[in-house]
């Protein structure tokens, strides 16, 4: 019934420093199997991570849609797979440090600094950095963060059992996260702003005949209520413009993501949202840049194009390395 | 049957096959309402299996009153990590999901006797007067909650003042209801200033001069 998650910081003595073939930056799906190919290819690859390694699929309890697993799989477990494979290849990763500031010197030659003040070069630099769950900007919602508010069900939900729960936002996290707090939740209600939910066809099915919960569409969320800790939910319905308040004592955001491109803002193309342009080999304007993922635009936020775009920048670095060697 | 599989085995082994100083993992059980006391015994005792270097000892909290007090433990389970000196790294509950790696980088880290925090917040430990405890409520879910724990622990081994309570916070209900934690990572300085989320260690200084002023 335990499982045991091995995701520890090196110790600086495992760091071979010099100069890397490959430093990518975020240790989720993409950027983890970017790793897996460079390493496995032979090219001195550097993992930085500003958490510990997994990135956001690791945040989900369990993962259906990935071929392979015909039964599902934790996605902490899956990603934690993930590490070990680049690992076994010799890449190296640094946790619990962010990067700052990418810093392009010549064709071949990239600077990464981070938070802890170390500068890492790479011949080549992948932006792997995947996005942040949105916020809703209500009131409430700053003050009872962390006193009701959160954004991740799988880590907080356990404090919710037999209590009320409210879930802010009925695409694919919010519903598939809201089955899993309705595991033990007393009762869950789904607020969506929109009047239909864009989320897959069975997670809709699941929740629609949860005897213990509530869908609800067309609800614009004004404040998030509370005394020392969330006690419920405003909500405009948008057709009616009836106010009417859920009972809560535990409030789950998922109201979309926005992308982690800021650090490398002025060095790329971004879409109006952020989210950096590529062409289809991962590549940015500036030379030996890559972006990867979820930080990447038009891509659906799913693993398994993560996982493809990860492939594709390996093989991309690749070729690049092999005509910088010339 | 073991508690950590083979691979896991070997990857610990591989990671702690560095250690310096001698490490004891300190455990502490009760008879009153544990659940998981005999995982907490078993584990320390697989993990202390992994090392020359690591030893497990296991006593019970209601009775051995003054290994308890030595080491200001005042609930149970409890594990203390023990390196050179107590530099007062303290996990309560069990450390597993993402709460093992918390333990792992603790005996490291006590191991070693060296924390690994930039120059500013390493001398702002430095001239501390007063004890700070800090309390780190975690869930073994949540994969966020290592960087707060292991900041804790770095701030622990940096400062003798320092003590650094790691918090399953699902086997202490009450402690958690006590400090309303609904999410976690959360860092309680002194019982009065709070930290939500994996804060950078510059928050933490902050809420450690709150706590003290
Ligand atoms: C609740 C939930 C459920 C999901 N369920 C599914 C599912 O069932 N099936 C599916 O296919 N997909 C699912 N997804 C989507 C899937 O998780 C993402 O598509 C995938 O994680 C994207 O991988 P990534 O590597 O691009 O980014 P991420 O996983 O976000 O990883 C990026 C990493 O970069 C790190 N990082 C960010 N900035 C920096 C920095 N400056 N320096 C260093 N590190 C940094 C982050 O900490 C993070 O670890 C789900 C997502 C959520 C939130």
């Amino acid at each position: 019934m335990f499982e045991f998650t091995l995701s520890p910081e090196p110790t600086k003595a495992q760091i071979s420093g010099g100069v890397y073939d490959v430093v990518i930056i975020g240790a989720g799906a993409a950027g983890l199997t970017t790793a897996i190919y460079t390493a496995r290819d032979g090219l001195k690859t550097l993992i930085l991570e500003r958490e510990s390694a997994g990135g956001l699929a690791a945040t989900t309890e369990m993962i259906e849609n990935y071929p392979g697993f015909p039964d599902g799989i934790n996605g902490a477990e899956l990603l934690e797979r993930f590490r070990r494979q680049a690992e076994r290849f010799g890449a190296e990763i640094i946790e619990f440090d962010e990067v700052v500031k990418v810093n392009p010197i010549k064709v071949g030659e990239i600077e990464v600094h981070t938070e802890g003040g170390q500068v890492y070069t790479g011949k080549t630099v992948v932006v792997a950095t995947g996005s942040r769950p949105k916020k809703l900007n209500v009131p409430g919602e700053k003050e009872f963060y962390g006193r009701g508010v959160s954004y991740c069900a799988t880590c907080d939900g356990p404090f919710f059992k037999d209590k009320n729960v409210v879930i802010i936002g009925a695409g694919n996290s919010g519903l598939q996260e809201g089955l899993q707090v309705l595991e033990y939740a007393k009762h869950v209600t789904f607020l969506e702003f929109l009047p239909y939910t864009r989320a897959e066809r069975i997670l809709q099915e699941r929740v629609k005949n949860h005897p213990k919960s509530t869908l609800l569409f067309n609800q614009q969320v004004t404040a998030i209520q509370g005394d020392k800790t969330v006690t419920g939910v405003v909500a405009v319905d948008r057709e009616t413009k009836a106010e009417h308040v859920y009972p809560a004592d535990g409030v789950f955001i998922y109201v979309g993501y926005s992308p982690y491109s800021a650090f490398v803002a002025d060095l790329v193309e971004t879409n109006k949202w952020g989210y950096i342009i590529t062409d289809e080999k991962m590549r940015t304007k500036v030379p030996g840049l890559y972006a990867i993922g979820d930080v990447r635009a038009d891509n659906p936020a799913q693993l398994s194009v993560s996982v493809g775009d990860g492939a594709k920048a390996a093989l991309a670095i690749r070729d690049f390395i092999l005509e910088l060697q010339g | 049957m073991a508690l950590l599989n083979d691979e896991i085995v070997r990857n610990v082994t591989e990671m702690l096959a560095g250690l310096t100083n001698n490490v004891r993992l300190v455990v502490f059980t009760t008879k009153n309402g544990c659940e998981y006391c005999k995982e907490i015994v078993q584990l320390a005792q697989e993990v202390a299996a992994t090392s020359p270097k690591l030893t497990a000892e296991v006593y019970d909290f209601d009775t051995a009153r003054d290994k308890a007090a030595a080491y200001n433990i005042t609930m149970a389970p409890a594990m203390v990590i023990v390196g050179a000196r107590d530099y007062g790294l303290r996990y309560y509950g069990i450390p597993s999901g993402h709460e093992f790696s918390t333990l792992l980088y603790g005996i490291q880290r006590a191991s070693e006797g060296k924390p690994d925090l930039d120059p500013q917040t390493l001398s702002f430990l430095n001239g501390l007067t007063q004890p700070v405890n800090i309390q780190v409520f975690v869930t073994p879910t949540c994969p966020y909650c290592p960087r707060a724990a292991i900041l804790a622990y770095d701030m622990a081994v940096a400062s003798d003042k320092v003590i650094a309570d790691v918090v399953e916070s699902m086997e202490f209900p009450e402690l958690a209801n006590r400090f309303n934690v609904m999410g976690v990572p959360l860092s309680v300085i002194n019982a009065n200033s709070r930290v939500e989320g994996a804060a950078p260690p510059y928050m933490i200084v902050d809420a450690i001069k709150a706590a003290l002023a």
